[in-house]
């Protein structure tokens, strides 16, 4: 603890902050929350001011959206001061009750949804579901994301997928129970022990099958997993990188068409993380009917829905208009019928926002594996 | 202060399917998740505010698997110094007053001034084995406590009654009080604590090691014969009785005789 403090300065090149303001400038939270980045970076200068700043509730506002490294010409990415100090908070154990209860089911369960580890594939039950083994060659190992598992409105995602998956013949495989949280939330809440742990686990699970490649239903795991595990013998891919290939191909047997106006909301961890925002797009405008719109702040400009950064589990205490709400105003404005997205999180945060506007009669937040499951063949 | 905590292992059944195995008296335990009990839980971060204000050590006990080992470092990561763990399969852990002796046997012997212990569990549910322990070690108590303040020699222990009552008692130590939820908030037992927490003593012991003899805490000895589990049938039956008073009364009366109430 004392040395991770005296390398603080080091180790988030503080001094290298040339205090130009781009960061909070872009902040997407600033506009309902206090949170400000450039002040964190500088106060953190002062190492006996750590313990104080730790304290302060706006370090749990940042979603970690990215925009503030994006933006920084310093090539700094001021968020992860503020990761640092969520992480001093949860070294101390005094974290908000949902942040505890989460990490703790990480570390218990292998996931952070409070859900027994037995029931991860409950999802599958009617389906038939090709399951890889350990040392057995397969083309595409898929990572279901905790949130897609447990979460009934999200397992459609899943289903449709191997539905999808098996009409096409393709080589694939799926984990089972032992398949264990990637730690992007971990990491994020700031349980940095927890997450160190989760990436050797990991490691050493997903490189037990002789996997070609990993593809992730969550923009999330597809992030944690390239960024943070380099000893992964497979390559990592995004299920719409997967989708893109097949569509280029015309591998996708389209059975209908969905003649819907159609905007594309980027997930941060997919687009600013990742760098990964044309394949979303290209198997959107592969889908027959559908006419593609753009959000006017898309791409690296792209709105955080405020779903990531471990936000599921911290309530902003700020009143104003949630960014999901923004969101959801402006895609009316653009007079889309559904926004699609990418990313569990996203979805869960964008269709709060609709239901809570009273829209869902006009318009719909969907997957992008939802509305496939619609469009490809029986 | 030597304050001693007990705690338990127990299933999360509040969103999980129960069900209920052939044999009738146990539950298919496969598809749950297990933890701490939760009243347990706040017992533990009362031993360890009260360390904290007035320093002594903290001792857990436990009956219990090897997997529960994990919740044991937890309350170790938290601030608890040391633990016992018995595991033997010979213990009646269904009647209370057999586990209250087999954690009373963990306790016998030792300095001990304060022991703390959730007010319930969340599987059996049957409340009576923190004030069993008390009586099994001659030590007076307080139960669903909400509040406690530690003076010399003795606890002011603020009880949750029926209706919002709170009841103020002042008990002598040594004693053990049964811990009420809501009492503080739990803290989060980060990794790097359990981690260090491995290297702090956790005795696993069986109950000849506690100097107890098996049949004095076994089926033999329990008075409490577990005969049947079953999952209540769900019945959506609701009636709303109309008229005045005595009317009501009379009617209901009638109710209740007829469905063998009374």
């Amino acid at each position: 603890m004392i040395s991770e403090i005296d390398s603080f300065t080091e180790k988030y090149d503080l001094l290298g902050c040339i205090q130009c303001g781009r960061c909070t400038g872009g902040c997407p939270v600033t506009v309902r929350a206090d949170l400000n980045v450039r002040r964190f970076v500088y106060d953190a200068y002062n190492e006996e001011k750590l313990e104080e700043l730790a304290r302060l509730a706006e370090i749990w506002d940042c979603t970690t959206c990215n925009t503030c490294a994006v933006r920084c010409p310093k090539g700094l990415k001021p968020l992860e001061v503020l990761l640092a100090l969520r992480s001093m908070v949860v070294e101390s154990g005094k974290v908000e009750p949902t942040v505890r209860d989460a990490l703790q089911s990480v570390l218990l369960e292998g996931n952070p949804w409070e859900k027994p580890r037995a029931t991860r594939c409950d999802w599958m039950e009617g389906l038939d579901v090709k399951m890889a083994e350990p040392g057995v060659p397969v083309e595409n190992l898929f990572f279901v994301c905790c949130t897609i598992a447990y979460d009934p409105r999200l397992q459609v995602i899943a289903r449709n997928m191997v539905r999808i998956l098996n009409k096409l013949d393709l080589d694939y495989g799926f984990i089972g129970t032992d398949e264990t949280c990637c730690g992007s939330e971990v990491r994020t809440l700031g349980e940095e022990g927890l997450f160190e742990m989760l990436i050797e686990d990991n490691t050493e699970l997903l490189n037990s099958f002789e996997a070609k490649r990993i593809v992730t239903f969550s923009p999330h795991c597809f992030s944690v997993f390239n960024t943070y595990h380099p000893d992964l013998k497979s390559e990592v891919a995004h299920y719409t990188q997967l989708f893109e290939e097949l569509a280029g191909e015309n591998k996708i047997p389209w059975g209908g068409e969905l003649q819907k106006k159609v905007v594309y909301h980027d997930p941060c961890y997919l687009g600013k993380l990742s760098g990964v925002y044309d394949e979303p797009r290209r198997v959107l405008q592969k889908i027959p009917g559908v006419e593609l719109l753009e959000f006017d702040r898309c791409r690296e400009r792209s709105l955080c829905c405020e779903g990531g950064g471990g936000k599921m589990w911290v309530e902003s205490n700020s009143k104003k208009e949630r960014l999901a709400e923004t969101r959801i105003k402006d895609a009316r404005a653009l007079g889309a019928d559904i926004v699609a997205v990418s990313c569990p999180f996203c979805l869960l945060t964008l269709e709060d926002a609709l239901k809570g506007l009273g829209l869902e009669e006009e318009m719909r937040v969907a997957e992008i594996m939802e509305l496939l499951g619609e469009v490809v063949e029986e | 202060m030597k304050t001693f905590v007990c705690i338990k292992y127990v299933p999360d059944t509040s969103e999980a399917e129960v069900k209920v195995n052939p044999d009738g008296v146990t539950v298919d335990s496969s598809r749950f998740s297990f933890d701490i009990n939760d009243a347990d839980n706040y017992a533990v971060e009362e031993s360890v505010i009260i360390k904290e204000a007035r320093g002594g050590d903290i001792t857990v006990v436990s009956i219990g698997p090897k997997q529960s080992d994990v919740m044991i470092r937890m309350a170790m990561a938290k601030g608890c110094d040391r633990a016992i763990r018995v595991e033997d399969d010979r213990i009646a852990g269904h009647d209370p007053l057999m586990v209250a002796k087999v954690l009373a046997g963990a306790i016998k012997g030792q300095e001990c001034d304060l022991v703390l212990t959730g007010c319930m569990a969340g599987d059996d549910g049957h409340m009576a084995t923190g004030v069993a322990l008390a009586e099994e070690l001659g030590f007076n108590h307080a139960a669903m406590v909400k509040k406690v303040e530690v003076l010399d020699g003795k606890v002011k222990a603020y009880r949750e009654l029926e209706g919002g009552l709170m009841e103020v008692v002042e008990v002598a130590l040594p004693a053990v009080l049964t811990i009420q939820t809501g009492i503080n908030e739990p803290r989060y037992a980060p990794i790097r604590g359990i981690r260090e927490a491995q290297k702090k003593e956790l005795k696993v012991v069986n109950l000849e090691d506690l100097g107890l003899n098996p049949e004095d805490v076994g089926p033999e000895a329990s008075g409490l014969v577990l005969e049947n589990l079953y999952v209540p049938e769900i019945e959506s039956a609701a009636e709303f009785i109309e008229g005045e008073p005595d009317e009501k009364a009379e009617k209901l009366a009638s109710i209740l005789v007829k469905g063998g109430l009374l």
